[in-house]
């Protein structure tokens, strides 16, 4: 008899859910409509299981704020285990590109963590005890505490790209105010900004939660997807992977510019090098430049740019390399 | 009248359907010898609850909602062609809850998205899929049954399927006042029982 009622209940409940489901299709008319205010008149049992369903269909409208920012939807994005995203090229040159050095010691914090650091030009690959990655572009430096229980990674400076290892322990990357989670065998870069951060999930997903004092929702990036987070807010987007190698160009040893103006350009040798590039005429700044350049080598990039652009290089009183603008007649002369 | 019917529905979907978890854990309480369904006693409470003309006189809904579930389990007590001593003698210690149950419970946003992201991953494969494209991404129904090749009524009984699903996930969800074990129960109970 109890069974009965059991059965009952989940028979009315499914027959709430139903109405739920054709009430928010775009689809449903005027009389579907009607029968449904007859169906939820017949009893309050029926008013009753038809507003917990909708209570629950309402509150499934937060799953939206996990989708990533793709054209195209993703059927298996709640999946529990993703499929791995196919290796490209880039990432199989990774290999070639483990000629920097290895660190496996750092410096030990007072509170037990250990820092690891690079200075402008150096770069730096540090494999954890877990055989967690984390590879650091120039000037920049984290802070690895793993307790038990979970597995702590600081970004203070600069930028790093995060490869987690699988484990029991959750993988927590913290940057400028915002705690990341990564999923197991996550690959993925975060470069702090002078406000928030930029990350880049390369493979695997990561779980954002840019304010954690604040009740936000996480944003949930996956493989193929940059945000960028700042006390204004957050944002994400899709990027497609070659414009991921172009950002990551730095794992070896290369700055990739694609378009990128003349005022990023120099922004970004300047980080890889103490002979700084200064651009001195605001008019040239907007110049568009495209190629691949070492980012120890800012004099031929230098030349690459007076070359293919009227602009004129030269040695500024503070030892920086001032750009201008070339005026025709210093051609022609 | 039909404003006057909305206002009772939203003062229901405000004060009491929150109260699901822990209306549960009390109905629990009435249920140990197993032969009534506590999901059977919160499914009567709502529906006299929702009936509640007077909605606007009540001042402590969590009070009003376990005062009904109570009397469910009475009335369920009464029915009962054979009593057993344990289940009289348990219905008699049962104070009513020391604490009326708020409608402050709502999950904080990270935690409940991680429990409903948590809940579709669990789902079977095409049913999560019907499931992810409609909620995640908005896609209508027939937008989905073209992508997967599935006829409208299949989408719909996909979508009613985890709707159910995570419907009962998160009446289920334990207030965090409440401490009751998750692993006991009813229907892994029913199933103990009727093997025996």
């Amino acid at each position: 008899m109890e069974r009965e009622t059991g059965s009952r209940r989940e028979a009315v409940r499914q027959a709430a859910a139903l109405w739920v489901v054709r009430l928010d299709d775009p689809s449903c008319s005027a009389a579907d409509r009607a029968a449904f205010e007859a169906w939820r008149d017949d009893s309050h049992e029926h008013e009753a299981a038809y507003e917990r369903e909708a209570a629950a269909w309402a509150r499934l409208e937060r799953l939206r704020a996990l989708r990533p920012g793709m054209e195209r939807p993703d059927r298996d994005l709640l999946a529990e285990r993703r499929p791995s995203v196919a290796r490209t090229p880039w990432a199989r040159g990774m290999a070639a590109a483990a000629a920097i050095a290895l660190v496996v010691a750092g410096t030990m914090t007072f509170d037990g963590g250990a820092a690891y650091a690079t200075a402008i030009g150096e770069r730096r690959v540090v494999v954890l005890s877990d055989n967690s990655r984390i590879e650091l572009n120039t000037d920049s430096k984290v802070v690895v505490r793993y307790r038990k229980g979970v597995r702590e990674v600081k970004l203070i400076r600069g930028e790093a790209v995060f490869e987690a290892a699988r484990d029991a322990r959750p993988f927590v990357i913290k940057a400028a105010h915002a705690v990341m989670e990564a999923d197991g065998s996550t690959e993925m870069a975060v470069r702090l900004r002078s406000d928030g951060a930029a990350v880049t999930v390369k493979r695997g997903a990561v779980d954002l939660d840019p304010a954690p004092t604040e009740r936000k929702d996480d944003l949930r990036l996956t493989a193929g997807v940059t945000a960028i987070y700042s006390s204004a807010g957050s944002r994400s987007r899709a990027v497609s992977d070659s414009e991921i190698d172009r950002a990551l160009a730095w794992r070896q040893g290369a700055i990739a510019l694609n378009g990128q103006s003349l005022e990023q350009a120099v922004a970004e040798f300047n980080r890889y090098n103490r002979q700084q590039i200064r651009i001195a005429d605001p008019s040239i700044s907007g110049l568009r430049l495209a190629g691949y350049f070492q980012t120890t080598e800012p004099n031929s990039f230098v030349s690459a740019v007076t070359s293919a652009f009227p602009v004129r290089a030269a040695a500024g009183s503070d030892g920086a390399i001032r750009l201008t603008r070339r005026v025709v007649s210093e051609k022609t002369g | 009248m039909a404003q006057e019917d909305e206002d009772r529905r939203a003062w229901f979907r405000r004060e009491i359907l929150p109260l699901e978890p822990d209306l549960l854990a009390y109905a629990r309480q009435f249920c140990r010898d197993g032969q009534t369904d506590p999901e059977d006693l919160v499914h009567e409470t709502f529906a006299r609850a929702i009936a509640c003309k007077t909605w606007r006189e009540i001042g402590n809904p969590g009070a009003f909602a376990t005062r009904i579930l109570r009397n469910c389990a009475l009335d369920a007590l009464r029915r009962r062609k054979v009593l057993t001593i344990t289940a009289v003698a348990d219905f008699d210690r049962i104070e009513p809850i020391d604490e009326a149950p708020t409608a402050q419970m709502m999950l904080e946003s990270r935690e409940e998205l991680r429990l409903l992201a948590g809940a579709i991953a669990e789902l079977p494969t095409q049913c999560r899929r019907v499931f992810t494209l409609r909620k995640v991404y908005s896609l209508s129904p027939e937008d989905i049954a073209v992508r997967l090749g599935l006829s409208v009524s299949t989408v719909e009984k996909h979508l009613v399927k985890g709707l159910r699903y995570c419907s009962d996930k998160l009446g289920r969800r334990i207030g965090r006042k409440s401490k009751v074990d998750e692993g006991r129960s009813w229907s892994a109970r029913r199933d103990h029982d009727a093997k025996r």
